[in-house]
């Protein structure tokens, strides 16, 4: 409207200049004897209101936000007065008789075009009112008819046929343009509409392509289930458009759906309890495949819980299937607070969703098997080894007991026996130690100790005076650098835990590393990260040996060939802590140079 | 210094046998009371000059019941007159098990800790230790 309104205005300049200069041409040039004043003065007053309309126009497009309706208005107002005009430009032209009669199509075009089909037909009467008034108002001679005998056969509008035949023609021309303009414009604007509908539909189709494939990422961000349904959940109410989603998980008895996450649903419609197969027929049509619209919560038959439903403001529903390798295992709810919200459209859409999902999904309930079995073992673990731990203590205390002279003198024979007796049980508790160590680490029973900041370089200081005498003992050359760092060294770990870490690779470093050798420790930091490398001049690992280096139980052969005892666990522990820790270990090692473990910590503000 | 009489406290037969083998050589008269109960029964029976503790016994902190009876500040509590018996308590709390206590004068009263297994040497040196130090 905005746009028309311009354009009116920029046509009706020329129609005005038009009008006063076929006056000039047809008085001055043709010298028809036409009344020139009035004319002129037609043409000057279509300029007049035509510049006020413009004026009009630019105010109002200053005012900022254009409005539709004064714009429709305006235009409006400017067809009518059009049509005065033209009434006294044929009047001042000879009325009935005046050629310019014909001129009248040009503004049903244009109200065609710019008003409604109604509208339209309205202009249209109005028009072949003001020519039939005018016509009457002359043939009465309340009118005082122009004469312009240069054009048309004088008085021929005193004939009542020829006034009542011309007018007949003239309506029926304006009407029949009407017609012809409204209708064709009506098309126009469907069509419009249509693309306009079209390219709406494009867009949402392209966002929900996008929206798919972010609810895959998200969904295969983690591993965790319960972080994938909550994001899987968000994501698809987003992707939907829709209040609230939720998903409901089979059970192993595979006879009840429980609730696995949900979106934007309250904390009482949740705990409205499980769907329950039996009772609920929707829920058995999505379980054996199918994807179904509810259109009204309120009048659904096959809903197990319609009255929680409805107090939850849900007016309609989609449900679709979440498929596995196997079978549906759970089911995926898109919720609307208007009814009839959901289309077929839709419908295919969110099957499309719950397909996706299912299989990071599946994943993250295999991943949660797993971790389940992972800890169970470690518990079982945790609990042998603490039974075992008694009874080996016992012994020891027995045989020490023995060997003390308590029980009488010992043979040299017995002795050595005890001895040996001895020195194996003192190997079984220390293999006990350390898989209660590792175990611990592993369940969620063990390390119960808060972590609390560590500085690394003092740690890194105790440990390494604690083995300058072994090391001494070797002549093996001890000794750690720290980067200067004016930062902080602090890690989030135990005291314990992080001794027993750097216990462990030391130990190891001088007990592998030949005399006149050397372990270095070296400490550096970057902005988010501390390195830790503890590097000896020793015997080295096996090439293929490095891999497994950090395995339970893994012993290199070289190191076994050394050390004849030794558990195999204390790199376990050392890779358990400083992951569970949130830190990494690597390996590095050339067989007969000697190997450098680096620890890597995520530092911790002081 | 022979004869002072010492209690264990420790539901395993076998540390108990392990501890009163030494104990005895050294010439003290050793008791036993093979459950907290029995031990604090055994307390106001035999009045010992020192009691070995064990932690864990029908449950994981039974030791440390026994040890805050016997030293209850109230002068009305029946182990009133027990209260500065020197106990050692014998511990096998592996680092990893949930209770960690060190020796607190104010949460744990006891005197010393001692680790299973038995070492005779240092266990002789432990109690003839805290027996010289016993208040009068």
């Amino acid at each position: 409207m905005v746009s028309s309104t311009a354009w009116l205005i920029s046509i009706r300049w020329w129609a005005g200049l038009g009008v006063l200069a076929l006056t000039w041409l047809a008085t001055m040039v043709l010298a028809i004897n036409l009344p020139a004043l009035p004319l002129y003065g037609i043409g000057l007053a279509i300029l007049a209101y035509n510049a006020v309309f413009e004026v009009m126009r630019r105010r109002l497009l200053a005012e900022g936000l254009p409005h539709a309706w004064a714009f429709g208005q305006m235009t409006r107002l400017q067809i009518a007065l059009d049509y005065v005009a033209m009434a006294a430009l044929i009047h001042f032209s000879g009325g009935l008789e005046s050629p310019a009669t014909i001129y009248f199509i040009f503004h049903i075009i244009i109200a065609g075009t710019l008003l409604s089909p109604r509208a339209t037909y309205l202009y249209t009467t109005l028009a072949v009112g003001l020519v039939g008034t005018t016509a009457a108002l002359e043939y009465f001679g309340l009118w005082p008819h122009v004469r312009v005998p240069e054009l048309a056969n004088s008085g021929l509008y005193q004939k009542p046929l020829y006034a009542l035949g011309n007018l007949f023609f003239f309506a029926t021309a304006l009407y029949v343009t009407a017609y012809l303009v409204a209708t064709l414009n009506v098309r126009l604007r469907k069509r419009a509409a249509e693309v306009i509908e079209l390219s709406e539909r494009l867009r949402r189709a392209y966002s929900r392509l996008q929206t798919l494939y972010e609810n895959a990422q998200a969904a295969n961000s983690t591993l965790e289930l319960a972080k994938v349904l909550d994001r899987f959940v968000q994501s698809t109410a987003r992707a939907m458009g829709v209040r609230a989603c939720s998903i409901c998980l089979l059970d192993e008895t595979g006879t009840r759906l429980n609730l696995g996450a949900a979106f934007g649903l309250s904390e009482r419609y949740m705990s409205k309890g499980d769907l329950i197969l039996e009772a609920n027929p929707l829920a058995r049509e999505v379980m054996a495949g199918r994807t179904i619209i509810t259109a009204d919560a309120r009048t659904a038959s096959d809903l197990q819980y319609p009255a929680d439903a409805v107090a939850e403001g849900i007016c309609s529903m989609l449900s679709a299937p979440m498929r596995g390798k196997e079978k549906p295992f759970g089911l995926l709810r898109a919720y609307s607070t208007e009814r009839n919200h959901f289309s077929q459209e839709d419908a295919e859409f969110l099957a499309a969703i719950a397909t996706q999902g299912s299989i990071a999904i599946e994943n993250a309930m295999a991943f949660q098997a797993l971790s389940q079995l992972n800890e169970g073992k470690s518990k079982f673990v945790l609990t042998v080894t603490h039974e075992l731990r008694s009874p080996v203590g016992v012994i020891r205390s027995l045989l020490r007991t023995m060997l003390s002279g308590y029980t009488g003198p010992l043979a040299d024979q017995q002795r050595d026996m005890v001895e040996r007796a001895l020195h194996r049980t003192d190997a079984l508790q220390n293999l006990i130690d350390d898989l209660l160590d590792l175990a611990a680490g592993k369940s969620e029973l063990g390390i119960p100790e808060e972590r609390v900041k560590v500085r690394l370089d003092q740690a890194v200081e105790y440990v390494v005076k604690q083995f300058q005498i072994p090391a001494q003992e070797k002549q093996i050359r001890l000794e750690w650098h720290c980067e200067p760092a004016n930062r902080s060294l602090l890690i989030s770990a135990t005291h314990e835990g992080i001794e027993r870490v750097l216990g462990n690779l030391v130990s190891n470093a001088v007990k592998y590393t030949r005399p006149e050798g050397c372990v270095q420790l070296r400490l550096r930091r970057t902005d988010s990260e501390i390195y830790l490398q503890v590097s000896d001049t020793g015997i080295g690992i096996p090439e293929e040996a490095v891999p497994h280096i950090c395995e339970e139980f893994y012993r290199a052969p070289n190191a076994k060939a050394i050390e004849k005892e030794g558990t195999g666990l204390g790199l376990a522990i050392v890779k358990n802590l400083v992951e569970h820790w949130g830190g990494r270990i690597t390996v590095e090692s050339k067989l007969g140079q000697g190997t450098t473990f680096t620890l890597i910590f995520p530092t911790v503000r002081d | 210094m022979a004869n002072e009489k010492i209690l264990i406290i420790d539901d395993d037969d076998d540390v108990a046998y392990a501890m009163r083998l030494p104990l005895q050589a050294a010439g003290y008269v050793v008791y036993r009371g093979a459950s907290s109960e029995e031990g604090l029964r055994m307390v106001k029976q035999v009045n010992p000059d020192l009691i070995i503790l064990d932690v864990m016994m029908d449950t994981t902190t039974a030791g440390f019941q026994v040890s805050l009876t016997l030293r209850n500040s109230s002068a009305s509590s029946e182990y009133a007159a027990y209260r500065y018996v020197p106990i050692l308590m014998l511990t096998a709390i592996h680092k990893t098990t949930p209770l960690r206590f060190g020796p607190n004068e104010e949460y744990l009263p006891v005197n010393a800790f001692l680790e299973k297994p038995i070492q005779p040497e240092a266990l002789l040196e432990q109690v003839r230790k805290h027996l010289e130090e016993k208040p009068v």
